[in-house]
């Protein structure tokens, strides 16, 4: 029964995880740099999905107030930095991208101050399923997360956008002699990546707290996450984020809550060292 | 390659070799150079396509021809010179713009989507007027595709790949199609095929420009060819004649392959 509420508590956490690792996983296998703003990006998803929390009480509106928040602040990300360096070095991309995080986390401090915040979601009595214990909240914010992902992976797969951005992530030069332009795929990138981001970040606002260092430490499960589904892999990644969050979630009772964090460093050594491709990479993934 | 349909329209008289002297200009190349970095790979490369031909680039390995291919779709970061295309010059233009004007590329290596199936790579070709119907028309004239057509392009075999890589670079109807080496990847029983196919494409009204390493063979199917040395044209001419050629041949061709001339 412990254990099957710890799941239940672990795939709540897996899917932050996974939307954050499904940013990462879209940005990498299209404009080919760890974008290191995905956590910050994910902070500014918290506040905006509180502001809005805070204004009408619904999740379901936070959460898209989240998602359009940080699409637009991703995409002027794009347009301002990453497509002035895009043919400059992964490294050089990095950096910047450590630069917009920056930037991000010091304008939110500006604006919303340091202090902690949470979501005063009204308490309501769980439901118990044989024992374990689920909270409509999590229901919702579950909710909401499928309803995020349902919309990406339509995207992605079912439609034509979708399908140039594979494209692109597959072979970039044979997409443009495919008449694909790189620009248009690469403001869907943006708007879609910064969007999951924004909804992991309101989940992970709602689950713990909203404050302008919450997002960046959701940095290193993410990329952990990223890279056991397999670098590019959208699908690896989100499975990959719940099998990470399940772990994390598990592995307390004997490592304690302090130590789950480094749980994810260690499997991502772990992936690195045994298996780089990940779990679900495939070859031309990470080319 | 089989592809019965592409060939329906083919003259059976049409004397394969013939002179295209009096055909309309579709592809001047002037003195252009250019490469990847600081280093000119090309060194002033010219060369023209007919309406109608098929233009043999041959050369040894490392003499620039995958680079000119890629100078005319737009692909080589830093160009200088003239690529005219129907009387408009190209340079400057973008990958897109230029095959969307008319010129379509098969590339030597990595020439289809492999994470894609087989449809997808058809479906995604911008720019496409009537897409289920062209998408049709190519299964119909490759039916080895069609029969594939949820396979993930990774998982074809070479010879189908390589007709992938065609009906993609077909899609848009190109009156230009520019080849980079197409029989490499295939077994020695589909390269005669390969040829077959190629040899059909101007009936179709798409005019070819072919890089081969199986140079005789190649220049069997057209009317003309360009040697490249060093960045530059070496040699040209019809093709019977460098077939003819001794130097050609000695230093180009291949002088094991003579006796099948
Ligand atoms: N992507 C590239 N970057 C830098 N140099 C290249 C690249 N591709 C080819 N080259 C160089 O350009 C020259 C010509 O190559 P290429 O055009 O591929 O020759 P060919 O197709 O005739 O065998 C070679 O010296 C090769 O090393
Ligand atoms: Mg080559």
């Amino acid at each position: 029964m412990f254990y099957a509420q710890l799941l239940v508590n672990g795939l709540v956490q897996g899917l932050v995880i996974g939307l954050a690792a499904l940013s990462i996983t879209l940005v990498f296998g299209i404009a080919r740099f760890p974008n290191a703003a995905t956590g910050d990006a994910m902070t500014l998803g918290g506040y905006s999905a509180l502001a809005a929390f805070k204004a009408t009480g619904s999740m379901a509106l936070g959460g898209v107030a989240a998602f359009l928040a940080t699409a637009v602040v991703s995409l002027l990300a794009y347009l301002a930095v990453f497509r002035q360096l895009a043919n400059r070095s992964v490294v050089s991309l990095l950096v910047a991208s450590i630069g917009v995080a920056f930037f991000i986390r010091a304008v939110l401090g500006v604006t919303f101050g340091h202090a902690q915040q949470v979501f005063m979601a009204p308490l309501s009595r769980p439901y118990v399923l044989g024992g374990v214990r689920i909270t409509p909240l999590d229901l919702q914010l579950a909710a909401v997360a499928a309803i995020a992902l349902a919309a990406v992976f339509g995207l992605l797969y079912f439609t034509p956008i979708g399908r140039q951005m594979r494209a692109v992530a597959d072979n970039r030069d044979l997409a443009r002699v495919s008449g694909v332009r790189p620009g248009r795929v690469m403001v869907a990138l943006w708007l879609l990546a910064g969007g999951v981001a924004g909804v992991g970040g309101m989940m992970l606002g709602v689950k713990t707290i909203v404050s302008p260092e919450s997002g960046w430490e959701m940095l290193l499960p993410a990329f952990t996450a990223a890279i056991l589904g397999g670098i590019g892999s959208p699908g690896g990644a989100v499975l990959a984020g719940l099998l990470l969050g399940v772990a994390q979630e598990a592995s307390t009772p004997f490592v304690g809550f302090t130590y789950k964090i480094a749980l994810a460093f260690v499997i991502m050594l772990a992936v690195l060292l045994v298996r780089p491709r990940g779990l679900f990479g495939r070859v031309e993934g990470a080319r | 390659m089989s592809a019965q349909s592409v060939a329906q329209p083919v003259a059976a008289d049409m004397t394969e070799r013939g002179s295209m002297a009096g055909a309309p200009l579709l592809l001047g190349v002037e003195d252009v150079r250019g490469g990847y970095g600081e280093v000119d790979i090309l060194n002033g490369v010219s060369l023209f396509l007919r309406k109608g031909e098929i233009v043999t680039v041959a050369g040894t390995n490392g003499a620039g021809k995958s680079t000119l291919a890629k100078a005319v779709l737009g692909l080589l970061p830093r160009v200088s010179g003239r690529i005219l295309f129907e009387g408009a010059d190209l340079v400057g233009l973008s990958t897109e713009d230029r095959v969307g004007r008319g010129v379509g590329y098969v590339p030597q290596v990595a020439n289809v989507f492999a994470a894609l199936s087989v449809v997808e790579n058809l479906q995604v070709v911008v720019g496409v007027k009537d897409q289920r119907r062209r998408i049709a028309e190519l299964f119909e004239a490759f039916p080895l595709l069609a029969e594939r057509r949820r396979a993930r392009a990774g998982s074809l075999s070479g010879g189908e790949r390589q007709q992938l890589a065609f009906a993609r670079a077909l899609m848009t109807s190109p009156r230009l199609i520019i080849l980079d080496e197409p029989t490499a990847a295939l077994s020695p029983a589909k390269v005669a095929e390969a040829f077959e196919l190629i040899a059909r494409l101007p009936s179709l009204n798409v005019s070819v420009l072919v890089v081969e390493q199986r140079a005789r063979q190649c220049l069997a199917v057209s009317q003309r060819g360009y040697i490249l040395d060093g960045g530059k044209v070496a040699i040209e001419g019809e093709a019977a004649m460098l077939l003819a050629d001794e130097r050609a041949a000695e230093l180009y061709l291949g002088r094991t392959e003579k006796r099948h001339s």
